[in-house]
């Protein structure tokens, strides 16, 4: 066995295992402390934070998009939809008709138009503000998991 | 669900399960981390209403 896949006498994973729970608990929420054999934690885990992604897209959230005009707090706003997944990327094909990021710099341009005029429409329905609130913690969620799963794997955490 | 209670009791339940399992290991600490969260949540939102409540709009 290669030195570093050989178990940590205190029970800490390899790099490359802690980076494949993580990944894997970025692609489906919860799958990484299943992997960790915290399976009912994980199957916890991933019911919470899908029912509130589930929440906020059935509420028309703001699925936002990195605007050139508010670079930081539109790119804070990806980031934290982005936490949770492929399944944001599902959500912006229902929403969007493509999975789009990023309006363009250009003014005028049509593809941007079309999506700001999807993203005013969705921002308008009265529970739109609700649905956003749902998606953004979804995402922080799943972020939070992550660093969890990153400390039972690395520090050996109970 | 157009009620505003509805999405409040909703998400303070998801929040509060969320983290009473996150940083709590002990069944019984999980449940009373659960109930403190939940009522902060819950509660903090009511109690601010109602302090608000003789300001007009």
């Amino acid at each position: 066995m290669p030195e570093h896949e050989r178990p940590d006498p205190a029970g800490r994973l390899s790099i490359g295992r802690t980076g494949v729970a993580i990944l894997a608990g970025w692609l489906l929420p919860g799958l990484g402390h299943a992997l960790l054999h915290r399976i009912r934690r994980g199957v916890l885990f991933g019911a919470v934070v899908f029912a509130c992604f589930g929440l906020g897209v059935a509420y028309d959230g703001r699925l936002a998009l990195r605007d050139p005009g508010q670079p930081i707090l539109s790119t804070l706003q990806l980031g934290a939809n982005l936490g949770v997944g492929p399944a944001d990327v599902l959500a912006r094909w229902a929403a969007y008709g493509r999975p789009a990021y990023a309006l363009s710099g250009v003014p005028g341009h049509p593809g941007s138009e079309e999506l700001r005029k999807s993203f005013r429409n969705r921002a308008r329905t009265g529970a739109s503000n609700y649905g956003t609130a749902y998606l953004w913690t979804a995402g922080l969620m799943n972020l939070l998991l992550l660093l969890d799963v990153w400390d039972i794997a690395r520090r050996g955490k109970a | 669900m157009r009620s505003h209670l509805g999405h409040l009791l909703s998400y303070a339940t998801l929040v509060a399960v969320f983290f009473s399992v996150l940083v709590r290991r002990d069944r019984r600490e999980q449940w009373r981390l659960f109930a403190w969260l939940w009522l902060a949540m819950v509660g903090g939102a009511l109690g601010l209403a109602y302090l608000m409540f003789p300001f007009p709009r």
